[in-house]
């Protein structure tokens, strides 16, 4: 299973992997580095801009890792949407 | 160009111009929406679910931007220096959460928490929890409501010299107009402008700050001259801030992202996921609007640097984080006071327009067409939703012109109620056999325990006062010994129930025999070979 996987079957986007997992690492890393590196350069500092560097690199790899997966899954579960509005009004439905 | 003297600053007409335009835009925008809005519940509360993901995005980052929120982070920054920043960290569950829980509830269609609730368990228990929490929202959001305009009312005093009630009903009663005249669709393309007002102004006066302090080499010479350069690092923890607080607020953040209903923030952004016309959309609106946040946070940090070299040794608190409004006030060429308010104006109504129109969402979806008109037509839907949004406003207003002081008890009830069923709150989401019950008990004892903790025992000398960090984990821990107990002495929800959930929402974490049990039954397909896990 590569990391950098394109093609997702529908099935297989349903299950939860290790790209989700890394999507998520990568993402808390982008939070951290941009809030950090912000403040280093908008200072000047030479560690501002590396940290920067780094956040904007976490989101390109946070792309490339989860958005094939998220496509695949949206446009399946898009076609069962409606289906399951109508399911979730009869479930949800208050008996007196 | 002829001006106001005013309490503390000075209007030109240009000034009056633009906070005009800003106003006349807001209300035109209700009316072009009108028609989209009044045509069912799902458009009016939900914008009909079809709106791309820089939509919602604009707008958590709108509604994340209350007109305290600069007051407070200049607070934290002033007093602690950049490592203040991460008491504004919390945001930081929108990067977990938009590949966690936000896809988990976007596939479930709830339309709000409260629904949630429903489909994920069932009985009795359910209902009851249903019902709890769409009073709970529906009261807290007037409640957010009265304490947000109440601040504008502040504003309006502080600078222009107005009774408190012209600041408070003012402002609030424009954004009626258009939450009322097109419900989400009115909050949520509002929402796009003032959010995008928001950020340039907030980067543009930050900016302007750094440069009247003398630029970053300057802010950098003067806190070492100062003695002050430990500011300067946002790693740096001691007795006063120490690396206990940090991990605390890391964890609480980043694996807090994974539940559903363990910040006060959830409850607007859910809204936001549900109105995102697809999975990915809704990930990516998450995503993005808590990003934004974390970089307008980096802005302001600096800012407050630069009023710190400018004004060193201010020590008491309410005129230091007044920092970031005094730079703009005291600093900005004339005609930009006037742009600097209607961002003020942008930043207040966005978190407004959000809570009228999410409040009204509970008090109709979940109260009156969930319990007293379960077969009520579109038409009258909205004419509720209308009519709740004016319960709110008029509530809002009783609370506010009641409400004076900002207290400590407001924070408490905002933030440390909600230490005990953090946890829980994970829990729903990634554990099949935790219930409706637990979830339940764990509410109830933590608004029992968290007065226990905060305020009844060090009062009574049982316990020392202690800090915050150290407040979260002892709740979570005396909580836990609540719902841990009852979830294995009440009986699992209804396997049929759970299914039905899993199919939907295919949920992470701890759902095995759930998972198998779906199998079996055909309704999904084995994959990855992991089905004899868990």
């Amino acid at each position: 299973m590569g990391l950098f996987r394109q093609h997702w079957t529908p099935n297989c986007a349903d299950e939860w992997t290790v790209h989700d997992l890394l999507a998520s690492l990568f993402s808390v890393g982008s939070y951290m580095f941009v809030g950090v590196g912000t403040m280093g350069a908008l200072l000047l500092r030479v560690w501002g801009f590396v940290a920067l560097a780094v956040g904007i690199i976490c989101i390109l790899l946070m792309y490339l890792v989860i958005d094939p997966k998220l496509r695949a899954m949206s446009e399946a579960f898009a076609k069962r949407q409606q289906q399951y509005l109508e399911h979730i009004d009869k479930a949800t439905r208050w008996e007196k | 160009m002829p001006g106001w003297t005013l309490a503390l600053v000075e209007f030109a007409s240009l000034d009056w111009f633009w906070v005009a335009t800003f106003a006349i835009v807001m209300i035109v925008c209700g009316v072009i929406f009108y028609k989209l809005g009044k045509r069912s519940e799902s458009e009016f509360f939900l914008a009909g679910r079809g709106l791309p993901w820089w939509l919602p995005a604009t707008s958590i980052y709108a509604t994340h931007t209350a007109t305290d929120t600069p007051m407070w982070i200049t607070g934290v920054i002033y007093k602690y220096g950049l490592r203040g920043i991460w008491f504004a960290f919390f945001c930081a569950w929108c990067s977990v959460s938009a590949f966690v829980s936000t896809r988990i509830f976007r596939r479930s269609l709830a339309m709000s928490q409260a629904e949630w609730q429903n489909l994920r368990y069932s009985g009795l228990g359910s209902e009851l929890l249903r019902g709890w929490l769409a009073g709970w929202q529906t009261f807290m959001n007037m409640f957010v409501l009265a304490w947000v305009s109440a601040a504008m009312g502040k504003v309006g005093t502080y600078l222009f010299g107005w009774p408190h009630s012209i600041g408070l009903v003012v402002f609030t009663a424009i954004c009626a107009i258009y939450v009322l005249s097109a419900g989400y669709w009115g909050v949520i393309m509002a929402d796009f402008q003032q959010g995008i007002i928001a950020f340039l102004v907030i980067t543009i006066v930050s900016c302007w700050g750094i440069y009247e302090a003398g630029g970053p080499v300057a802010i950098i010479d003067k806190l070492e001259a100062l003695g002050q350069s430990w500011r300067l690092n946002p790693f740096h923890f001691d007795n006063e801030f120490p690396f206990a607080w940090f991990l605390t607020m890391f964890i609480m953040a980043t694996v807090g992202g994974i539940g559903m209903g363990n910040f006060i923030d959830w409850y607007p952004e859910a809204q936001r996921i549900q109105s995102a016309r697809t999975l990915r959309d809704a990930n990516y609106s998450i995503w993005a609007g808590g990003l934004a946040t974390v970089f307008r946070n980096s802005f302001w940090a600096i800012a407050i640097l630069a009023f710190y070299v400018m004004f060193p040794g201010i020590t008491n608190q309410k005129e230091y984080e007044m920092g970031w409004y005094r730079l703009a006030f005291e600093y900005l060429p004339v005609g930009m006071i006037g742009v600097f308010f209607a961002s003020i104006l942008a930043i207040h109504l966005s978190t407004i327009s959000t809570h009228l129109n999410l409040g009204a969402l509970y008090a109709t979806r979940d109260l009156y067409h969930h319990y007293i008109n379960p077969n009520a037509s579109e038409k009258r839907l909205v004419q509720v939703g209308r009519f709740n949004t004016l319960l709110l406003l008029a509530g809002c207003f009783i609370l506010g012109l009641t409400m004076r002081k900002i207290t400590e008890w407001l924070i408490f009830a905002l933030w440390l109620q909600a230490a005990g069923i953090w946890i829980p709150s994970i829990l729903q989401v990634i554990w099949w056999r935790f219930n409706s019950w637990a979830y339940l008990s764990a509410w109830v004892a933590n608004l029992v325990m968290s007065w226990l903790v905060v305020w009844v025992l060090p009062a009574l000398g049982v316990i020392p006062k202690l800090p915050e960090y150290q407040q979260f984990w002892m709740l979570a821990i005396f909580v836990a010994l609540v719902y841990l107990p009852i979830t294995f002495l009440t009986k699992a929800d209804d396997m049929d129930h759970l299914v039905r959930y899993y199919v939907m929402a295919r949920p992470w974490g701890f759902w095995g025999p759930v998972r198998r049990e779906a199998i079996k039954r055909g309704l999904i397909e084995p994959g990855m070979g992991n089905d004899k896990k868990n």
